[in-house]
């Protein structure tokens, strides 16, 4: 869909970069105190000033005019579907140009907004906007941005969408921190995606149901304890502690004993953040046997403070 | 590896004996008026760049003026894929924390990792000097704090405001009033205006992607932040400018700035409960301008804090400072009297040797400082006050300003 000149003119009045490629104009004003620059910095800031304007910007830098920004972007927010849409449609890949500056904070600017409202429906409107565009074939890197204002104005009603990219190598990091930030709906997507994710999507995955401490996936996080990776094996087993799974000593208990190392060190955490949570929880005999297994194997002088905090928490769980 | 030897003492004694007829340094050796090798500490430097090497110099801080010895048995930086030997130079912070020489660790990073190589380091049994700022939000500052109690670690910010201000007779009074809870209401405006460096540690809006230096492990920089593409103003002191990485100049600068009014205001446990900021819209990835901030605790103090960068003057209220006796009355007078004075603050090497913990090396007290840096951050991206509760340490009824309270990380990397 073509974007229209009136959206067009609204996103021209985004503010302009300043030669630094920023929006702090510190050359228009002379505010930059460039003598505070020390030898090469100093150097640098004097070709940068030397330097000419970027191609199709004023000559003169205005400063940033919070009115005159907030009033475009309600103008922008006025035109609903279409005006999302269109923004969306201004962005491109990250290349050497500033092509697409003002329509990403436009489109940033308009996430505030209606997130400013407390106006259910314009906040809702707006994330099933740009979930719609998700399924598309848009670049990457757009996909990955509309990904990440979705993690600050989306809700649960994206969820699903979110959860569709939880499998792709190149947005299953953006797809879930989204989900965690909105958290509402978050764990279904991640436990149905798991099954088919693999790498870092898969670690991810595992992570973040740790993160959000789903009871339900208490099965496939004790599964993927056993997993090749590292790192996945690590994150399962901090997430089950994270659960608070009482079910699962015995499988941290085993990972805490891996040879001297960092997965050592991160399931022995992983092991007292269980008893901890434990404890909490009112169970203190599983908590005991994760502190005395802790007390009486950390019996080098390296060790000696896992010892001691075991020791602690024994008394505490007492 | 042999973990024995990796012990400190084992260490020491294998290099003296490696030396052979080498001459070997008194420290070494140990002996009257020198440090003996027991006494000495390993140290390891992780973020070699900036403000790197002075850190790490601080490990030895001691009231006695004269430092502590500590040798630096490890230098870790992402930049040195070139000349990495995982002996004593290193580019991934985890090989270094696993060696068993290691006592303290300089933190010296951008902030996105201070809070996990903290952590990390306190699980690796090590006690932690980080750079200032703390941590990059809210939520990373309580992991530090369980971190540090659960294993009992000396920890502390490279900023020390509170070390000079705690020497203050009016300054100690202060803070054993708000502390003890003598004073439950005051009328206080404090007032930080300038210095934060909002225009010099701007962001980049137009970042074109460069190829990665050779040197670099771009993967491991980035970290818990997401994986953008490669511009080398991420990269360096410039990192300040992207939320990514950090908070701009307010938090940078913010946590020295604010680190003596927390000790001396009793805000050492507390948070403000409503904070308004005064900016444009904020950029998704680049920090940027601002003109005012305003953070008001529940006891009525409020606190400002001024850019003088940008926009209209602040002008809502103005600057009332503390009458100490009036807040008092008599009898809070009397009962301060009789209150004992705090422990003087104990330095960074002190509480490595004495082990001992307190205001100084409380990593409540420094979270609750960049708290407040957090939290005017948040007010100004979103564009709207916000309300904040510091018990929880949740935002009230806000889902948006919770997210920023409480932000993802990108796997492996978790609180």
């Amino acid at each position: 869909m073509p974007v229209s000149p009136e959206l067009k003119a609204l996103v021209d009045q985004m503010p302009d970069e300043d030669r630094r490629h920023m929006y702090s104009n510190v050359y228009e004003e002379g505010q930059f105190r460039r003598e505070k620059g020390r030898g090469k910095e100093k150097e640098k800031e004097k070709e940068k000033e030397k330097a000419p304007e970027p191609p199709g910007q004023p000559k003169s830098y205005k400063d940033v005019d919070k009115e005159r920004i907030e009033a475009a972007i309600a103008e922008i927010h006025k035109g609903g579907r279409d005006s999302i849409l269109g923004l969306i449609d201004m962005l491109v890949e990250p290349v050497a140009t500033n092509a697409d500056a003002k329509p990403h904070y436009a489109l940033h600017a308009l996430a505030l907004l209606v997130c400013r409202l407390e106006d259910r429906k314009a906040r809702v409107a707006f994330a099933e906007a740009l979930a719609s565009q998700l399924g598309g074939a848009r670049p990457k890197a757009v996909l990955a941005y509309l990904c990440q204002e979705l993690g600050t104005a989306g809700g649960k009603e994206v969820a699903p969408a979110l959860g569709k990219l939880l499998t792709d190598e190149e947005l299953c990091d953006p797809a879930a921190r989204a989900l965690v930030a909105i958290r509402e709906g978050a764990a279904e997507q991640f436990r149905a995606a798991l099954p088919n994710a693999s790498g870092k999507c898969k670690l991810a995955i595992v992570q973040n149901l740790g993160v959000l401490a789903d009871a339900e996936s208490v099965a496939a996080l004790q599964k993927a304890a056993g997993d090749s990776d590292p790192d996945t094996r690590m994150a399962a087993l901090w997430a089950l502690a994270n659960i608070g799974d009482a079910g699962s000593v015995p499988l941290l208990i085993k990972g805490a004993d891996a040879a001297p190392g960092w997965e050592r060190m991160q399931n022995t955490k992983a092991c007292l953040l269980l008893a901890e949570r434990l404890v909490a929880a009112g169970k203190k005999a599983e908590a005991a046997k994760l502190y005395t297994h802790l007390r009486d194997t950390r019996t080098d002088a390296a060790e000696r403070y896992v010892r001691e905090a075991a020791e602690r928490g024994l008394a505490a769980a007492r | 590896m042999d973990k024995k030897e990796l012990t400190r003492r084992g260490f020491l004694a294998g290099s003296a004996a490696a030396m052979g007829l080498a001459i070997v340094p008194r420290n070494v050796l140990g002996g009257e008026g020198a440090t003996p090798p027991s006494d000495t500490l390993g140290g390891a430097l992780i973020g070699a760049g900036g403000r790197g090497p002075g850190t790490f110099n601080e490990l030895g801080r001691s009231s006695s003026g004269k430092k502590h010895e500590v040798r630096r048995l490890a230098t870790c930086d992402v930049r040195y894929k070139d000349r990495a030997d995982n002996k004593t130079t290193y580019v991934d912070f985890r090989r270094v924390l696993e060696r068993s020489d290691i006592d303290v660790v300089a933190i010296a990073t951008p902030p996105h990792w201070h809070a996990l190589i903290s952590i990390a380091a306190m699980e690796a049994g090590k006690d932690v000097l980080c750079e200032k700022p703390m941590t990059r939000f809210v939520a990373e500052g309580r992991a530090v704090v369980e971190a540090q109690k659960r294993y009992g670690r000396i920890f502390q910010v490279g900023t020390f405001g509170r070390y000079g201000a705690s020497k203050d007779k009016g300054n100690v009074q202060r803070h054993k009033a708000f502390m003890s809870g003598l004073i439950k209401t005051t009328d206080m405006v404090y007032h930080a205006r300038g210095g934060f460096k909002v225009k010099e540690w701007s962001g980049m809006v137009v970042a074109p992607p460069q190829p990665v230096p050779p040197n670099l492990d771009w993967d491991l920089y980035c970290g818990p932040s997401p994986l953008r593409p490669y511009h080398p103003h991420r990269v360096g002191g410039t990192h300040r400018g992207y939320w990514d990485y950090e908070g701009g100049g307010l938090a940078d600068m913010g946590q020295h700035y604010l680190d003596a009014f927390c000790w001396i205001y009793g805000r050492e446990n507390t948070a403000p409960v409503e904070i308004e900021a005064y900016a444009p819209p904020a950029h998704p990835e680049a920090t940027g301008l601002w003109g005012w901030v305003e953070l008001r605790y529940a006891d009525g103090l409020l606190l400002v804090l001024e850019s003088g960068e940008w926009g209209k003057p602040y002008d809502r209220a103005k600057t009332k400072g503390l009458n100490l006796d009036a807040a008092l009355g008599e009898e809070g007078k009397k009962k301060l009297a009789e209150l004992p004075d705090p422990e003087p603050l104990v330095e960074f090497g002190d509480a490595v040797k004495t082990r001992k913990q307190g205001e100084g090396n409380s990593a409540e007290g420094f979270h609750r400082t960049v708290c407040i840096l957090h939290l005017a951050n948040i007010a100004i991206r979103l564009g709207r006050k916000i309300r904040f509760d510091p018990v929880k340490e949740q935002a009230i009824g806000d889902d948006e300003a919770q997210r920023l309270v409480n932000q993802p990380m990108r796997a492996p990397w978790h609180l």
